[in-house]
């Protein structure tokens, strides 16, 4: 395979180029309403599915009564563990032992994992009777003791496979450095709390042929997901998610309720359409794991980095051992010479965690990048200025060139952009009508990958351009993009190209997720684009033109249509090169001495993200990751009472997500230089890289602003209230 | 009773639990305004036998204007003004977020004020005029507002943005877009997961600076 | 949601009749009610909707008294000119609570009806001796960030919601309601109660009686007041702590005060003793917290409440100083 070069070279980003480029494909759609998503479909015939979940934590159903149940008006039908149809792909191979973990299983046995465990489902004719069929299931429970605080269950942690222990250099080596600290760092579990409600319509259209509509990043491995489970071909499920709601990664897999749906479907013999209700969202599809970190870092007097010892202890369920490498940051973010990071799970008596934005990453860089600031100011050297002594001109883990890193460029805009000049280094020095002003800046970083994609271009008689291929847009606007690159390809305008995904049956995509999808799929969409304009080419002959007329070459050669399947997957380049995109948030607070309410005052956001294929949407990817990342430091942490295992602020009303107040204008800002290896686009991921680190450069700027770190998130009023003194001295 | 309503149902005596449905058919059956024989329901009633009888009785009879179209329903008391749009009247534009008036995806107009139709009943909304994202564009000509959603990129994944907009004609109708800050506050009630919120500000100000009747 | 008759009152009679008999609510904006029925926490055989009846009006009468009717909405008392002008205070409280949608809706009666945010309270799985008399309070040794610091009892520590509450808890408001025995006046400190023995009680109105409207005097309060909400988020949050604050300056001395607080007690807390002592005093941050002080005395603080110790005398001082334009 030839090595891909990109052909872009750089361009001029401005705001005023994106706001005034081209909007989304599908924004009409979203507009008026007209956009649909999983479950507003009506298939024929289609009944409510509403699960039941445990009070428990961690026991064994003695009983289970859904007779009350069963009698309230317009019941179907109600599933327990007791008379559930056996799921094909559950069973245990005769002869082999049962695995210790693995995904969770719905209603295999009367065990309860977790509080809020699905343990029935009640089917009616609406969804008033089936959701309040629902509260008149009653289970007995023996209860066992649960454990869900990770604090007090560190000793049952353990490495996970494959990501424990890591060293370069001397392990603890930081502890040498003339100037040093150590820190410990604690995030609270988050919820991905995507706006639409996870929801499936399963519809079985033979014994062994199914259709759903479900909200999934990726219809294809939802499709291999039910056909596992459920021992089906693959082709007999057709998986359809034209629009997503918003998922952030809690859409990355099978989850109990889709295969709830899809067996009440198979005992009613109906379509069931089934909406998780928004408590049932923070215990039945993942969240981001409440971890401790604790930081040693050390540097010299002229600020390089002599050693970085990163710890992490995640939590995880007991079920299933979750795994997302939170230390790794620690190892690729700066040239220092000596990095030992150890990274261990504690299985708690919680639904597993799962995937969500910046996963691993996001974690990790709140840890070492408050930890960096925090040497900043031991050691007296600009935090900006340090980052800088300490880049990493190729990849400190292994020596690669970096595909592309304009990391110090992206310093340079973003410190211009929020007036860093004005930063005071001393904190508690800068108070502005009564409120105390502080900044902060902090780097993330997150690999950037291509996979294997397909992508079919079709070009109709009429000079319409259809692109096809199975991928899924949660919302950053992948169809824009595509079109995007579709249409510099052909040379026709983005209106006249329809854009199909989110349809199992079309051409191979993988899942939406890790800043992939431009990269992947798009190299797909140019492959297709190439190879379809090459046939018309060659159609012409004499070498073609550049700019073929496509209608008059299919009425010249009385073809219908022309049409073309192309493949693309990870190529050489990706050995060679390290590649990564880079984001530097720069962020200026504002904190009320006495309150200790904190306002954002202002957001920059960098990203060194490759050339950047669809600009008006890649602006609002990054401020969407920023206010996510703003959320993440100010007030989202999923609370339980460990008395119960029981969730307590499992709601909108209490699990607080950014208000349109708690929000200022965010400048987004582009290096916009093209990676040459990553795909031809020259586009790298951004997804993630927009809310990694955000985190720590608003702690970071709490910190400038009040002299106080710090280091437990959410950074609530209460954790900084009583600063009076401040004003006076 | 005479000063309520002439469709409200009678009183009945709930009983013993497991006879309160007979019982309720049985009341219930004493009204004229349905046409059954009180034989029938009474003995299905008794029977226990037709669900389909029961569902009659428990449902109201409920006008709706919704976007300027008269629909007559028959709901129960219990259904949402937000599951009637999505399940009854397939207007699916209005979204679920979080069904307890905490998100604003559900947000649609009656009588020309913004409310969360998660908390409305339907039964309470009859006879008044609703208005939902559907009914904003008059036929292919977008709403103003529409418009700049578009042009400012006010959404992401798209799920709140019904809400957002049928939020937004409120803001300016209400006298509440009138500073930057001003919008954020009036459009709090509205949470977007993507994090929109800027490019939803700017919607909102050029619309509102445009002078565009909204 | 259990299913349940929907009728509609046209008269206040019918309506204080038909909430005489057990199992049947009130309806008016439902935003908590429906809230809390969709949760299974009330689950009522019977609806009677009150939003016919004519107690909507908004009026102040020739002694400056402002009469609100129980079913105003709580932008409508919020957009009032009438209520801007005599009693910013209520107004400012008014749009610190919820959100615009939830305004649109919410009525004063209902406002003042609104059930406590506690988490166990809402979980119907959890104990809560104000759902479930007898069952116990999950909140005392559990999850009680959001909890009671003045007046609470070991059966519960729950707050009340309302900042409209607090800003009439202030104001001296009285509360008009109509029972089958005729009309009486409560006023409004109360009538929301502390929790004692009885926290399934909220306040003290009678079986069978109606909040027709409230009142407010007149009074000298509209240039030096101010309503202070502090809470996790900008807006549309609870508040940790709030206060309403009203001031009555004379050339920069201190001739009648209000305060009261939210979010540390089972109804708003009026703090009658800093009152006092600010009469006299002059408008200073020094006087002002010396205020705060007298405040806090008496305050009990749980586990994970304990910060409000320190919140709710700022959130004072930082009230007052803004009534008194030192912000």
């Amino acid at each position: 395979m030839k090595l891909i070069v990109s052909p872009f070279t750089n361009d001029t980003m401005t705001n005023d180029t994106m706001t005034k480029g081209m909007s989304r494909i599908d924004g009409r759609l979203k507009v008026t309403g007209a956009a649909r998503y999983s479950a507003e479909f009506t298939p024929a015939g289609m009944v409510y599915a509403v699960l039941v979940g445990s009070t428990i934590t961690k026991g064994t159903i003695r009983s289970i009564d859904t007779k009350a149940a069963e009698k309230a008006p317009g019941v179907l039908a109600v599933i327990t563990h007791i008379n559930s149809p056996k799921i094909a792909g559950y069973r245990v191979e005769p002869g082999k032992q049962e695995p210790a973990k693995g995904t969770y299983k719905l209603f295999y046995n009367n065990k309860i994992l977790f509080n809020g465990q699905p343990i029935a489902v009640v089917i009616a004719n609406t969804f008033e009777r089936a959701q309040y069929a629902a509260s008149l299931v009653k289970a007995q429970y023996i209860a066992d003791t649960h454990q869900t605080k990770l604090a007090e269950n560190t000793a049952k942690a353990f490495a996970p496979e494959g990501d424990g222990k890591k060293t370069r250099g001397i392990a603890d080596a930081w502890k040498t450095a003339p100037v040093k600290l150590e820190q410990e760092y604690i995030i609270p579990s988050e919820t991905h709390s995507p706006m639409e409600l996870h929801a499936i319509i399963a519809k079985w259209d033979a014994p062994d042929k199914l259709t759903v509509w479900t909200k999934t990043q990726g219809v294809q491995d939802t499709q291999d997901g039910i056909a596992n489970i459920f021992k089906l071909p693959k082709a007999n499920i057709q998986v359809n998610s034209k629009f997503v709601g918003g998922a952030f990664g809690s859409a990355l897999q099978v989850w109990p309720h889709e295969v709830a749906a899809i067996l009440a479907a198979q005992v009613v013999k109906r379509p069931v359409k089934l909406v998780l209700g928004r408590a049932d969202m923070f215990t039945s599809v993942g969240y981001r794991p409440h971890t401790w970190q604790k930081i040693g870092i050390g540097a010299n007097a002229d600020g390089k980095l002599v050693g970085i010892t990163h710890e992490a202890n995640g939590q995880t369920s007991t079920y299933e051992d979750f795994n997302e490498g939170p230390a790794g940051v620690s190892h690729s973010t700066y040239a220092c010479p000596n990095v030992n990071t150890i990274y261990k799970i504690t299985p708690l008596d919680i639904g597993s965690p799962t995937w969500m934005r910046g996963p691993g990453e996001a974690t990790g860089a709140f840890a070492l990048e408050s930890a960096l600031d925090e040497l900043s100011y031991a050691l007296n050297i600009d935090p900006i200025e340090l980052r800088i002594i300490n880049n990493a001109e190729t990849d400190p883990d292994n020596g690669k060139p970096f595909s592309s890193k304009y990391l110090k460029e992206a310093y340079k805009l973003g410190a211009d952009g929020i007036g860093w000049s004005d930063r005071k280094a001393k904190p508690a020095s800068v108070t502005k009508n009564g409120w105390l002003e502080g900044y902060g800046m902090a780097v993330g970083m997150f690999g950037a990958y291509r996979d294997k994609a397909s992508a079919r271009a079709i070009m109709m008689a009429d000079g319409t351009l259809i692109i096809q291929t199975a991928v899924s847009d949660i919302g950053p606007g992948t169809g824009t993009a595509m079109v995007t690159i579709a249409s510099d390809i052909m040379g026709i305008p983005a209106d006249k190209i329809r854009f199909d995904m989110g349809d199992s049956s079309l051409p191979q995509a993988p899942s939406q997720g890790g800043s992939s999808t431009t990269a992947t799929v798009g190299s797909a969409v140019y492959q297709a684009c190439t190879d379809l304009k090459e046939n018309f080419q060659k159609l012409i002959g004499n070498g073609g033109t550049d700019k073929p007329d496509y209608v008059a070459v299919l009425k010249k050669n009385n073809l219908p249509k022309l049409e073309v399947t192309s493949a693309v997957s990870g190529g050489p380049e990706m050995e060679k090169y390290a590649m990564y995109s880079w984001s530097v948030h720069f962020i200026k607070v504002l904190v009320h001495p006495a309150t200790g309410v904190v306002k954002v005052d202002k957001a920059v956001c960098v990203a060194d993200s490759g050339h950047i294929v669809s600009p008006k949407t890649a602006r609002s990817q990054i401020v969407g990751g920023a206010i996510g990342g703003i959320g993440m430091a100010l007030m989202e942490e999923v609370i339980i009472d460990h008395r119960y295992g029981r969730l307590v602020n499992n709601s909108f009303a209490d699990y607080h997500l950014p208000v349109n107040a708690d929000i200022p204008q965010i400048e987004a800002l582009f290096v916009n230089k093209p990676d040459p290896y990553l795909n031809p686009m020259g586009a790298k991921g951004m997804g993630e890289i927009a809310l990694i680190g955000m985190a720590a450069a608003v702690a970071n700027a709490v910190f400038n602003a009040t002299g106080k770190r710090i280091r437990e998130l959410p950074i609530t009023p209460d954790k900084l209230v009583g600063m009076e003194n401040l004003l006076e001295s | 009773m005479e000063d309520e309503k002439d469709y409200a149902l009678p009183e009945f005596d709930t009983g013993e639990k497991d006879n309160s449905r007979r019982n309720f058919l049985k009341q219930s059956t004493l009204l004229t305004a349905i046409a059954l024989t009180p034989g029938t329901a009474i003995k299905a009633a008794d029977m226990r036998v037709d669900e389909k009888i029961a569902e009659a009785f428990e449902k109201m009879p409920v006008k709706l204007e919704v976007n300027g179209v008269a629909h007559n329903l028959s709901v129960e008391p219990r259904a949402t003004l937000l599951d009637i749009l999505r399940e009854q009247l397939d207007l699916t534009g209005t979204k679920k977020g979080c069904d307890h008036g905490q998100c604003g995806a559900c947000t649609v107009h009656v009588d020309g004020h913004r409310v969360n139709s998660c908390l409305t009943l339907g039964v309470m909304a009859s006879g008044k005029k609703i208005t939902t994202i559907e009914g904003l564009a008059k036929g292919d000509e977008l709403h103003p507002m529409q418009e700049a959603f578009l042009k400012h990129d006010g959404f992401q994944c798209g799920y709140c943005t019904p809400g957002q907009i049928m939020s937004a004609v409120a803001c300016i109708r209400e006298g509440h877009a009138n500073s930057e800050m001003e919008i954020r506050e009036y459009m709090s009630g509205n949470i977007c997961r993507c994090g929109a919120y800027p490019n939803i500000v700017n919607a909102i100000q050029e619309v509102k600076e445009g002078g565009h009747a909204v | 949601m259990k299913a349940f008759q929907y009728t509609r009152a046209t008269t206040q009679q019918s309506a204080i009749d038909a909430i005489a008999k057990p199992g049947t609510k009130i309806i008016a904006g439902g935003t908590n009610l429906i809230d809390l029925m969709k949760r299974g926490v009330i689950a009522p055989d019977k609806l009677v909707d009150i939003n016919q009846l004519p107690l909507n009006s908004i009026s102040v009468n020739k002694l400056g008294h402002l009469h609100i009717g129980a079913l105003a909405l709580n932008s409508a008392v919020a957009e009032a000119n009438l209520v801007k002008d005599l009693q910013p205070l209520l107004a400012m409280a008014l749009n610190a609570g919820a959100s615009p949608q939830l305004r649109n809706m919410a009525t004063v009666g209902g406002n003042m009806m609104q059930r406590t945010r506690c988490a166990y309270f809402y979980d119907t799985t959890m104990p809560c001796n104000k759902r479930e008399p007898g069952s116990g309070c999950g909140a005392i040794g559990g999850y009680n960030r959001m909890h009671a610091i003045f007046g609470a009892s070991d059966k519960c520590i729950a707050v009340h919601p309302s900042d409209m509450c607090v800003a009439l808890a202030a104001l001296d408001a009285t509360v008009t309601v109509s029972g089958r025995k005729g009309q009486r006046l409560i006023p409004f400190t109360e009538f929301h109660r502390l929790p004692g023995e009885h926290p399934e009680m909220d306040n003290t109105l009678a079986a069978g009686e109606l909040i027709t409207g409230i009142s407010i005097p007149n009074n000298n309060f509209a240039k030096n007041s101010y309503y202070l909400k502090i809470r996790d988020r900008q807006s549309y949050a609870f508040a940790l702590t709030s206060v309403a604050a009203a001031l009555e300056i004379s050339n920069g001395t201190i001739k009648q005060s209000r305060l009261a607080m939210g979010g540390v007690a089972h109804k708003p807390w009026r703090l009658f003793d800093a009152e006092k002592a600010l009469i006299g005093k002059p408008a200073t941050e020094e006087s002002f917290k010396q205020a705060a002080e007298i405040a806090m005395q008496g305050a009990k603080a749980y586990e994970y409440n304990k910060f409000k110790l320190k919140l709710a005398p700022a959130t004072l001082v930082e009230a007052l100083k803004h009534a008194a334009g030192l912000v």
